[in-house]
């Protein structure tokens, strides 16, 4: 076991070395920092952290706490906004009402993901000692090593995903993120192809997922394209004013002001 | 606007998706006899995680605690969703004695076999029905078009017959992806269309959801321009999975 942990923490290409089901819709894996994408395009962070760590993937809903979830987005400088309100510091304002928003959010999405990891993970730890002189290890930071114990109770969230569906034709993709110390891991990948086998475990394969410039590469090495269809893109950004002289009814939508269409009248 | 009784479908549509999904296949961990906890042991891999194997064996025994119903928060807003939305888009008088009225019509039951045969008048390919209608039940909001015939001054003789629907999902709360937008070419270019999206758009902001995307097909990007819809607004795509075999 302890060689195995070895050759994990070195081999710089394999990723979930060892698989083990926890229960139906939780699994223990093994995630390892690459010294270099495949995908040239991909920029990985160089951040400090941990070479191989233990990860718990849920897709179960109730272990997405919404206060977990907020968190995440804090950290990730991210919202559910598609046009979010950027405060003095360029970063993402956090709404009076997300908290609310998001549990609704969450207990409407069709699949939701979520990734944990052990608090001392988060650390920047040099856990290369441990696995290198393997007869010095304690039977305690053995038994740790081999049998982790890592998940939603005793875990922090560090991936998420979440996917809406009709659950009959198709799904959107949303929210997809991983704490920036862990980027680079295949992480944020295992999230979406989590998301995908469930949902084409239900039969829906029209997959779709919005994202910016820069997430297209993420998403193009998790296997999305551009539609063969060629259809275009298209949001709801008609302007509305708050100086009205009208009965002009707007709304807000992170930093955009939207134009409620009137009614239509009986003609 | 006339308020009609709630329709079985949107009696389910909020509760479905607010429900708690447990959508993986679940191998049962119940085992009711001996020979079915031998089975379940074969399936699972008893490696270095001894701890977790009989952690599921026990919790196969305890009640099951995974299949929770989460009740969706309950506001006001949930309880206006499911009420169905019905008015008259436009009324004429024709020549034979009949009037036709066309029917706004949202959060009500929608005909498969009806839907089946509008998309075959607009050419669209063929879906298998038990998708619609999943797609149909699963859907946020679902809005269609009827025109009803009658003789002009009675209720004699009605005929109802589905002339355009659209449908949005969403996640209640920010994102909402408007699909399948189609109206029956012989009542195109009367401003149906465009009756039945702006009306979803305003349901959607009246309810604080701001994300409103879809995908357009290259003959109605305009279409839907004029709708203030922008195509790759600050560079946001959307990109579909394509599974490589």
């Amino acid at each position: 076991m302890i060689s195995a942990a070895a050759s994990a923490s070195s081999s710089s290409a394999t990723h979930g070395v060892r698989r083990c089901f926890l229960d139906s819709t939780m699994e223990l894996r093994w995630v390892t920092r690459r010294s270099r994408s495949r995908n040239p395009k991909v920029e990985i962070p160089m951040l400090p952290g941990p070479p191989s760590i233990p990860i718990c993937i849920s897709a179960k809903s109730s272990h997405a706490d919404p206060r977990s979830v907020r968190d995440l987005f804090v950290d990730c400088d991210l919202s559910c906004h598609r046009f979010p309100k950027l405060g003095h510091d360029g970063r993402v304002v956090v709404e009076g009402d997300f908290l609310e928003k998001l549990g609704i959010a969450l207990a409407n999405s069709s699949v939701v993901v979520s990734v944990f990891c052990r608090p001392e993970d988060l650390v920047s730890g040099d856990s290369e000692a441990e696995v290198v002189n393997g007869r010095e290890l304690g039977f305690g930071r053995l038994m740790s090593r081999v049998a982790p114990s890592v998940g939603p109770g005793n875990g922090k969230l560090i991936g998420f995903g979440r996917a809406v569906s009709d659950l009959g034709l198709t799904a959107s993709i949303y929210d997809v993120m991983v704490t920036p110390r862990l980027r680079g891991m295949g992480i944020g990948k295992m999230v979406v192809k989590r998301l995908i086998r469930i949902l084409t475990s239900k039969d829906i394969y029209d997959i779709a997922a919005l994202c910016s410039e820069s997430q297209r590469p993420f998403f193009q090495a998790c296997g999305f394209c551009d539609d063969v269809l060629c259809s275009t893109t298209m949001m709801y950004t008609r302007r509305g004013s708050l100086d009205t002289s009208e009965d002009q009814l707007v709304k807000h939508a992170g930093r955009k002001l939207l134009l409620v269409p009137l009614p239509t009248l009986k003609r | 606007m006339v308020p009609m009784a709630m329709a079985p479908s949107s009696l389910l549509s909020g509760r479905v998706l607010g429900g708690h999904f447990n959508l993986l296949n679940r191998t049962t961990l119940q085992p009711s006899s001996w020979s079915e906890l031998a089975a379940v042991r074969r399936q699972l891999k008893v490696g270095p995680l001894k701890a977790g194997f009989w952690e599921t064996i026990r919790s196969g025994f305890v009640k099951d605690e995974t299949a929770q119903i989460v009740d969706p928060p309950s506001t006001v807003g949930e309880e206006e969703e499911r009420l169905t939305e019905e008015f008259i888009l436009l009324e004429k008088a024709l020549p034979d004695g009949t009037t036709e009225q066309i029917i706004f019509s949202s959060g009500g039951v929608v005909d498969v076999y009806d839907l089946q045969a509008l998309c075959d008048k607009v050419g669209w390919p063929r879906r298998p029905l038990s998708k619609l209608a999943a797609a149909l039940k699963n859907s946020y909001l679902v809005a269609t078009l009827h025109s009803v015939c009658k003789l002009t001054g009675s209720d004699e003789g009605e005929q109802r017959k589905l002339i355009g629907m659209a449908r949005a999902t969403s996640d209640h709360a920010f994102n909402a992806t408007i699909w399948d937008v189609l109206v029956d070419p012989s009542y195109q270019g009367q401003g149906l269309g465009k009756a039945l999206v702006e009306n979803l758009i305003r349901t959607l902001l009246q309810r604080d959801i701001g994300n409103i995307s879809l995908f357009a097909d290259g003959q109605v990007v305009e279409f839907y321009r004029n709708l203030g819809f922008e195509a790759d607004p600050e560079g946001i795509k959307g990109m579909f999975w394509y599974p490589k075999f």
